[in-house]
C-alpha cells in the first residue's frame, strides 16, 4: 500500500504596504481609501502621543503599571475592517483598535491608575475590558462568537493576544471550540517576537505561529503587521469567513518597541541593532510616505496634527486625572440590581461581620476617601 | 505598590518608578534649581535595580530644590523635587547654580568629596565635544547611559536618528573620532590626610573616616588614566552582602591540605567508566555533606531576628561561581542525596546557567553551606568571606604536585589546599578543626564518596 499524503498546508505571507512607503496597488484595490489612511495616520500619531505620556505619566507616580503599545499601532486597521456591531475581546497591546471601535482614550488610561472605572464599557459598545492575565480572554471571544451563531446575531468576534499566549492551554481551547462550533471569532496574534523577555525563537519550534490555527480547522493568514493595509484587507476577509461560519487566525508580524511594560526594561535582554532595525519599519514612518507620496501629506499637515495630537491627548489625560473620586460606598454598587439588606447595612455603617463589628470601625466612613489607584500587574 | 502622591502641589515624592521598587539611585539631575520645567520635562535620571529611568516633572512650573547627590540612593516617598509656589513668581534665581550645590547638605560630606563639589561626579564631562544643537537630546535610556559611560556630553551630539534622535552610533563616532574627547572626571586630588612619609600604612584606630588617598611612594595617576565606575547594581549588591557578613558574622579560619593522589586515580577511573568528565569539585562537595553529618553545627544559619541557629536536616550547597556580571552562588539542593557524578552533572549545568544568565531565581536561594573553588588559577589557601546567613565556607585551592609523608617515606603526590572559615558565634574553634580533618580523611580514602551521603 504506498503512503499517501493525508494533509499539506501552506500560510500565506502578506504584505501590501512596504517599508518604504510603496503600495502593490494590485492588492490594495478596494481596500482603503486616501481618506481612510489620512484618518489611520493621523490615528496612529495621536495613540503614539498618548502613549509616550501615559509612560511618563507612570515614571512621575499618576499612573500604575503600563504596558506600551508603541510600535503596533497598524492594528487599528482591524476597526475599520470591522464593523459596529462585532465585538472587540482585547488584551493590552491593541489601544488603537478599540479608541477606533469607539472606546474612550481616557478609560485605559483609569483601568491603569487604578481605577474600575476604566473598565465600565459604555452601553452599546461592544468591547470586553482589557483581559490582563494571558490568554483567558480568547475563549471568552469564542464564547461570544458561538453565542452570535446561536441566536442568529450578525456579529463577528475579533480577538487580540501576543505570541506568548500561544503557548497557553487556553488558546488552543478557544482555537477548537471556535473551530468545531462554526463561531463567527477572528483570532488576531499580534506577533511582536518577544513575550517579556522571551524571545519567539524559545516560544516556539513552529515556523509561523499561524500554522498552530490550521489544527484547529481555522482559515489562517500571516500579514505585514506593521501594514494598515494588509491588516484591513486580511481582517475584512476574515469577517466573510466567520459570517459563513469560518473563523479566521490572523498572525500580525510586528515589533513591541518600548518594554513590556513600565515594570521592564528590555535593554537588559534585547540587541540594540535588532531594535534599530525594527524602528525602520515602524507603521507610522512608511505610512506617511506612502502619504507624501501620493501627496496627501505635507510638513505643514504635519505640524498642525502635532499640536492638535497633544491638545487631545492633554485632554485625555485631563478627563483621566480630573474624574471625581470614587465613593467608599461604591464598593456596594456594582454588584447587585437590589442591594441585599445585609449589604446595605453593611454600607450604611461600614461595618462588616467577619470583622466582629467593632464599633471603631465606624471611623472608617470618615477617614475611607483614601482612594489607593493601584492595580495588579500585567503578568509580570 | 502604592504611589503616593503629594497632597502639596508644590511637592514631588519619588514614586515607584516600576513595580514594587522601593528606591532608586539618582544618576544625573537634568535641571537645575531657578529653571523652569515644562510637564513631562525629564528631571533626573535614576536607575532602579530593574532599570535606568527617566524621571518626568508631574507639573510645569519653577524648581525650588533638587533634593538628593548624584549617586545617592533615594527612597520611594520622599521628596525629590519642590516647585515654587504660585505666589513666588516665576523668575529663575540668577544664582541658580550656586543654590543648587548650596542646598545639599555640604557639611555632611567628608572632606574629599566637599573638595570635589562642583566637578561632576561620575564620567559625564561638560565639555562640549560637537557644537551645541541646544536643548536636550533626543535619546534613549540606553544611548544616553552608552554617552555617560564613554564620558561624551549627549547633548552636544547632533542626532542622525529619527526625528534628530542621538543614536548609539552617533555617541560612539563622538567617543572615537571626535577631537578632544574629553577624559572623564579629573583624578581625586591626594587630600595629604594619607599616611606620613615613613609611617606605617596602618591607619590609627581614632582616624576618623578613612578616606583613601594613594600611598606616597605611587605616583599620582596622570589626568586621564583613573577611571571612575560608578558603584552599582550587582556589584554594589554583592559590596553589601560582603559588608554585611564581616560587619555579623565573627570569622576564623582552619587550613589543611588532603593528599588527593588516591582521589585524583579514583576520578580519572570514574571518568573513564561513565565517559563523563569528573573534577575535583564534586568530591570535595559530597565530602563535606558527610562531614556535616558529624557536625551539623557547620550546616546551618543564624536567624538573626529570632536569636536563632537552624541546623538543617539536609545540605543545600551553595557553589560560590565568579561570572563576568558578578559573584553568585548558585544552589545544589539536597546535595547530600546525591552521588558524586549527579553533583558534577548539577556543577556542569549551573556553570552553564552562570554564563548565560540564566540561573532561576529558585537556585540562588536557599544554600545551608558554600564552597568556593578558588583555586581555578592561582593561589593556595584563603580566608573565604562567609554567605550569611549560613556559618561555614569551604574554599578549595588549586591542586598541585608535592611531597607527601606515607608510612615514613617521601613521596611526590597531589594535595588539594582547604580552608574552611566558620562563624565563630557558632562554631567553636576544635570542631571547625575536627570538622576539616575529617573532610581532609574522606578526601584522602574516596571510595566511599561516590555514594550519596544521605540515603
Amino acid at each position: 500500500m504506498p503512503i499517501k499524503v493525508a494533509y499539506q498546508a501552506t500560510i500565506e505571507y502578506m504584505q501590501i504596504l512596504d517599508e518604504q512607503g510603496g503600495l502593490d496597488a494590485k492588492l490594495a484595490r478596494d481596500t482603503l481609501t486616501d481618506d481612510q489612511v489620512v484618518m489611520l495616520y493621523e490615528h496612529m500619531s495621536m495613540c503614539r502621543r498618548l502613549d509616550e505620556i501615559a509612560f511618563k505619566l507612570q515614571r512621575s507616580g499618576r499612573l500604575g503599571t503600563y504596558p506600551q503599545n508603541m510600535g503596533q499601532e497598524a492594528i487599528a486597521s482591524v476597526a475599520l475592517a470591522a464593523r459596529p456591531q462585532d465585538w472587540m475581546v482585547p488584551c493590552y497591546r491593541e489601544n488603537a483598535a478599540l479608541y477606533l471601535h469607539g472606546l474612550p482614550p481616557e478609560m485605559i488610561l483609569l483601568h491603569w491608575m487604578g481605577d474600575e472605572r476604566g473598565n465600565q464599557i459604555p452601553e452599546g459598545l461592544n468591547i470586553t475590558p482589557m483581559s490582563i492575565p494571558i490568554g483567558s480572554h480568547m475563549l471568552h471571544a469564542a464564547g461570544i462568537g458561538w453565542a452570535a451563531r446561536i441566536r442568529g446575531d450578525d456579529q463577528v468576534a475579533f480577538t487580540f493576544f501576543g505570541d506568548g499566549a500561544t503557548s497557553e492551554g487556553d488558546f488552543h481551547e478557544a482555537c477548537n471550540f471556535a473551530g468545531v462550533m462554526h463561531a463567527p471569532v477572528v483570532f488576531i496574534c499580534q506577533n511582536n517576537q518577544w513575550a517579556i523577555s522571551t524571545p519567539r525563537s524559545k516560544q516556539t519550534r513552529s515556523e509561523t505561529f499561524a500554522q498552530k490555527g490550521i489544527a484547529y480547522g481555522l482559515k489562517v493568514r500571516q500579514v505585514d503587521g506593521n501594514d494598515i493595509f494588509a491588516i484591513f484587507r486580511a481582517a475584512r476577509e476574515a469577517v466573510a469567513d466567520a459570517l459563513k461560519g469560518q473563523p479566521t487566525m490572523i498572525e500580525t508580524l510586528t515589533y513591541r518597541l518600548g518594554d513590556h511594560t513600565t515594570a521592564d526594561d528590555a535593554r537588559r535582554y534585547r540587541d540594540p541593532a535588532e531594535l534599530e532595525a525594527a524602528r525602520k519599519r515602524d507603521p507610522l514612518i512608511r505610512t506617511r510616505k506612502y502619504l507624501e507620496s501620493k501627496d496627501l501629506w505635507s510638513a505643514d499637515q504635519e505640524e498642525a496634527m502635532i499640536e492638535r495630537n497633544k491638545a487631545q491627548v492633554d485632554d485625555i489625560v485631563a478627563r483621566a486625572t480630573n474624574i471625581e473620586k470614587p465613593k467608599t460606598t461604591d464598593i456596594f454598587d456594582a454588584m447587585f440590581a437590589t442591594i441585599p439588606p445585609e449589604l446595605a447595612r453593611q454600607r450604611d455603617t461600614m461595618q462588616t461581620n467577619s470583622l466582629g463589628q467593632f464599633p471603631q470601625q465606624e471611623t472608617l466612613r470618615r477617614g475611607a476617601t483614601a482612594h489607593s489607584p493601584t492595580q495588579s500587574p500585567a503578568h509580570a | 505598590m502604592g504611589h503616593a502622591t503629594s497632597s502639596d502641589p508644590n511637592i514631588f515624592i519619588l514614586p515607584d518608578l516600576g513595580e514594587g521598587v522601593h528606591e532608586a539611585e539618582l544618576i544625573a539631575w537634568k535641571v537645575a534649581v531657578g529653571d523652569t520645567v515644562e510637564e513631562h520635562q525629564t528631571l533626573a535620571e535614576m536607575e532602579t535595580d530593574k532599570a535606568l529611568v527617566e524621571v518626568p516633572s508631574p507639573r510645569a512650573g519653577v524648581i525650588a530644590s533638587l533634593n538628593g547627590r548624584e549617586g545617592e540612593i533615594c527612597k520611594v516617598g520622599d521628596v525629590l523635587v519642590t516647585y515654587e509656589g504660585a505666589s513666588n513668581g516665576a523668575a529663575p534665581s540668577p544664582n541658580a547654580r550656586d543654590e543648587r550645590s548650596e542646598s545639599r547638605d555640604s557639611s555632611a560630606l567628608p572632606e574629599a568629596e566637599r573638595e570635589d563639589a562642583g566637578t561632576v561626579v561620575g564620567s559625564v564631562s561638560n565639555d562640549p565635544i560637537m557644537p551645541s544643537q541646544g536643548g536636550k537630546a533626543l535619546a534613549t535610556p540606553a544611548v544616553r547611559r552608552l554617552a555617560r559611560d564613554l564620558g561624551v556630553n549627549i547633548d552636544s551630539i547632533a542626532g542622525t536618528g529619527l526625528a534628530g534622535r542621538v543614536t548609539e552610533k552617533d555617541v560612539r563616532a563622538a567617543s572615537n573620532g571626535a577631537p578632544g574627547a574629553p577624559a572623564s572626571a579629573p583624578p581625586p586630588s591626594p587630600s595629604g590626610r594619607g599616611p606620613g612619609r615613613g609611617a606605617t600604612a596602618t591607619l590609627a584606630p581614632s582616624q576618623p573616616a578613612p578616606t583613601y588617598s594613594p600611598p606616597p611612594s605611587l605616583p599620582a595617576p596622570a589626568a586621564g588614566q583613573t577611571q571612575r565606575i560608578p558603584f552599582r547594581g550587582t556589584r554594589r549588591t554583592i559590596a553589601a552582602r560582603l559588608r554585611q557578613s564581616i560587619d555579623t558574622a565573627v570569622h576564623f579560619t582552619v587550613m589543611d591540605e588532603a593528599d588527593v593522589s588516591a582521589l585524583d586515580a579514583l576520578r580519572k577511573q570514574t571518568a573513564a567508566a561513565s565517559g563523563e568528565s569528573v573534577s575535583f569539585l564534586p568530591f570535595v562537595i559530597s565530602a563535606i555533606c558527610r562531614a556535616v553529618k558529624h557536625f551539623p553545627a557547620l550546616n546551618a544559619t543564624v536567624d538573626e531576628a529570632a536569636q536563632e541557629i537552624l541546623r538543617h536536616p539536609s545540605v543545600h550547597m551553595g557553589i560560590a561561581t565568579d561570572t563576568e556580571h558578578g559573584l553568585n552562588v548558585p544552589v545544589i539542593p539536597d546535595a547530600d542525596a546525591l552521588g558524586v557524578l549527579e553533583i558534577g552533572r548539577h556543577v556542569a549545568q549551573l556553570a552553564q546557567m552562570a554564563r548565560d544568565r540564566s540561573i532561576p531565581r529558585e537556585r540562588l536561594m536557599g544554600s545551608t553551606i558554600t564552597i568556593s573553588n578558588v583555586g581555578s588559577y592561582a593561589g593556595r589557601f584563603a580566608t573565604p568571606v562567609i554567605n550569611i546567613p549560613e556559618v561555614a565556607i569551604l574554599a578549595v585551592g588549586r591542586v598541585r604536585e608535592g611531597v607527601v609523608v606515607r608510612n615514613g617515606g617521601l613521596h611526590v603526590g597531589k594535595l588539594m589546599p582547604l580552608s574552611l572559615a566558620c562563624d565563630h558565634r557558632v562554631v567553636d574553634g576544635a570542631e571547625a578543626a575536627r570538622c576539616l580533618a575529617l573532610i581532609v580523611e574522606l578526601l584522602q580514602s574516596p571510595e566511599q564518596l561516590l555514594a550519596p551521603a544521605r540515603r
